[in-house]
């Protein structure tokens, strides 16, 4: 792991530095495909962005590259499904969903088929620009009827998504990020339940729920927050659909003001799910979201675009201390 | 190898199921007064040939694992698949009065509300064909003999996916995958080389790898040698061109080229006695 890549070879879309990244999702894969035999892998001509070259070379017989057709993937899935088999298809997010949904909708999730579908590149978090960013992901996913939504916080989760994409018995979609740069320390493998949401940190003048690549952000703003005397309670919402409604309200209850941070539109996200349950309650609180703000972006590096369009600690310790203001 | 699932038929045998079916198809679509029926009548004996006589089914176990399995991708033409169904005894033929009524599982799309019988919900065009494509891989992995028959119609084809699934068919070599396209030239805007010629499509399916067959779609015979002939091919999937005339078997319905036709009842009941005396002959 701690090796560099000095040798002329083939260049990796996320990976940009010299050394090898570990391959959370991918050793998950195979290690659950070694438990269960009705494992498939296919995916759309990008086997080492997606870690599934790890499931290619350890079972060949179970691996199907269908070529750059994501259309045709989803359906050629939904038929192996219905014989018996549980394919998990891999793309990067943008095409995994909005290319193919009609044929996830039509051909996976109304005949609740155990199709499990993978996407890279989450949100802006790529230098391949707005042809590669899914900003609309999970809002459209989040309609699908009998569709599971999980976006896990970092590699140490990614495990625990295959764990509970497994479990259920029906279509999930599962939407991962790739660390940019080799861990500096090993991975310690973290467990997630469906429907619930993490307590990472526990403050109670405010509750900043978030998801995926947000979580390590609104981490470091509640560090922030708590020099200047706010006490921050920061929700990891891997599990996206079926939320926490539960944890949402209670938090609600306890800290009075709640800030969500996504990577994805404002518009039917993660922060509209949460306002969906706050509202259904008849919950009124001071209320901030976080998140591309109803706008397509651009290619760049992930920490420059986080700036760019307010997903960055920065913003989300100011949309906190906004909403701690507005408490009176 | 005894096939205890098969109906072996005869051709008048299978004369008589199509006629029987297209019957149905009158009364079905009779009853809402518009609706798919010329497409049913052109389609039945692909439907008799297929469901009756080639492929291996088990109406009182319709999951059975070993089963061939029949996709209609233009799920639309649905008259001429729930009569055929009904008729082959996946439902009691009784249900077929309820043919889009409201409640009802019979849509005009096809969904599995219907029951297993329904390989998959197709209504939106080009899709079941990956399905087969992807059953047909698994049943290789998991070395099943079972057959996959997809019917496309000609302007389905017009459908970018298709092509993909076409595509990776060929380059897998599917041999236990048989394509029938029901080459009727009628598509929602009129004849389908005014909207958009698939010509020459024989040529295409060829160069995608397919082994292809061009043959009368509403003659019995013809179709179960096309059918016998994609069986023997190894090696790459088959697709039979069924050049199927619109209206068949109804002299007064013959070549009328409506998708969707208003059906009045004096026509009806002409058609309903013309297609009554056959089967009485």
């Amino acid at each position: 792991m701690t090796n560099t890549l000095s040798k002329l070879e083939a260049a990796d879309f996320i990976n940009r530095s010299f050394k090898p990244l570990p391959r959370s999702y991918g050793d998950a894969l195979v290690e659950a495909a070694r438990n269960d035999s009705r494992i498939v892998c296919l995916t759309a001509d990008l086997s080492p962005p997606t870690e599934t070259d790890l499931f290619r070379d350890t079972f060949p017989d179970r691996f199907l590259n269908v070529g750059i057709a994501e259309a045709n993937m989803i359906g050629i899935a939904g038929g192996m499904a219905r014989s018996g088999e549980i394919p998990f298809t891999h793309s990067f997010c943008a095409f995994s969903t909005k290319r193919c949904f009609d044929q996830i909708t039509m051909q996976v999730a109304y005949p609740k088929l155990p199709v499990k579908i993978v996407g890279f590149l989450p949100g802006v978090a790529t230098i391949l620009g707005v042809s590669h960013q899914a900003i609309e992901d999970i809002a459209i996913m989040r309609t699908v009827p009998h569709m599971m939504v999980l976006e896990p916080s970092g590699p140490e989760y990614h495990a625990a998504a295959v764990k509970l994409a497994l479990e259920h018995e029906g279509p999930v979609y599962l939407r991962l990020k790739r660390p940019e740069k080799p861990p500096e320390a090993p991975i310690e493998a973290q467990t997630l339940e469906t429907g619930r949401g993490v307590l990472r940190r526990e403050g109670g003048d405010v509750t900043i729920v978030a998801a995926g690549l947000e979580v390590p952000e609104a981490l470091t703003a509640a560090n922030q927050l708590f020099d200047e005397g706010i006490d921050a309670s920061v929700v990891d919402m891997a599990s996206i659909k079926p939320l926490d409604s539960e944890l949402v309200l209670e938090r609600a209850q306890a800290t009075g003001a709640i800030v969500t941070a996504e990577n994805h539109s404002i518009i039917g996200g993660l922060g509209s799910a949460v306002a969906e349950v706050l509202a259904d309650a008849g919950v009124g609180l001071p209320f901030r979201r976080l998140g591309v703000q109803d706008t397509f972006c651009e290619g760049g590096s992930t920490a420059y675009l986080m700036e760019k369009f307010g997903l960055d600690s920065f913003s989300i310790a100011q949309a906190a201390r906004e909403v701690v203001l507005r408490k009176g | 190898m005894t096939e205890p699932w098969k109906a072996k038929r005869n051709l008048e045998d299978l004369e008589r199921i199509a006629t029987r079916l297209r019957l149905h198809v009158v009364n079905m679509v009779a009853s809402t007064g518009q609706g798919y029926v010329q497409q049913g009548l052109g389609a039945a004996d692909i439907f008799a040939a297929l469901y009756f006589a080639e492929a291996t089914l088990d109406p009182a176990n319709p999951t059975w694992p070993d089963r061939d399995r029949i996709f209609l991708t233009t799920a639309h033409n649905t008259a001429i698949l729930y009569a055929t169904l009904g008729e082959r005894g996946f439902f009691d033929t009784s249900l077929l009065s309820t043919y889009v009524t409201d409640g009802s599982p019979l849509e005009i799309n096809a969904s599995e509300r219907v029951g297993p019988c329904v390989e998959a919900t197709c209504g939106s065009l080009g899709q079941g064909f990956s399905v087969a494509v992807g059953c047909a891989l698994a049943a290789k992995r998991q070395g099943r003999h079972s057959r996959f028959y997809s019917i496309l119609g000609d302007g389905e084809m017009q459908e970018g996916q298709i092509w993909e699934a076409a595509m990776l068919a060929g380059a897998m070599g599917l041999d236990n995958l048989c394509t029938i396209v029901d080459y009727n030239f009628l598509q929602s805007d009129g004849p389908m080389d005014k909207v958009m010629s698939l010509a020459p499509l024989e040529a295409k399916m060829e160069s995608f790898g397919f082994e292809v067959q061009d043959v009368d779609g509403n003659d019995l015979g013809a179709l179960l040698d096309a059918f016998g002939h994609a069986r023997a091919t190894k090696g790459k999937p088959s697709f039979i061109k069924a050049n199927t005339l619109v209206g068949k078997g109804v002299s007064s319905l013959e070549g009328l080229m409506f998708h969707q036709l208003r059906f009045p009842g004096e026509v009806a009941d002409s058609a309903k006695a013309e297609l009554e005396r056959k089967l009485a002959s």
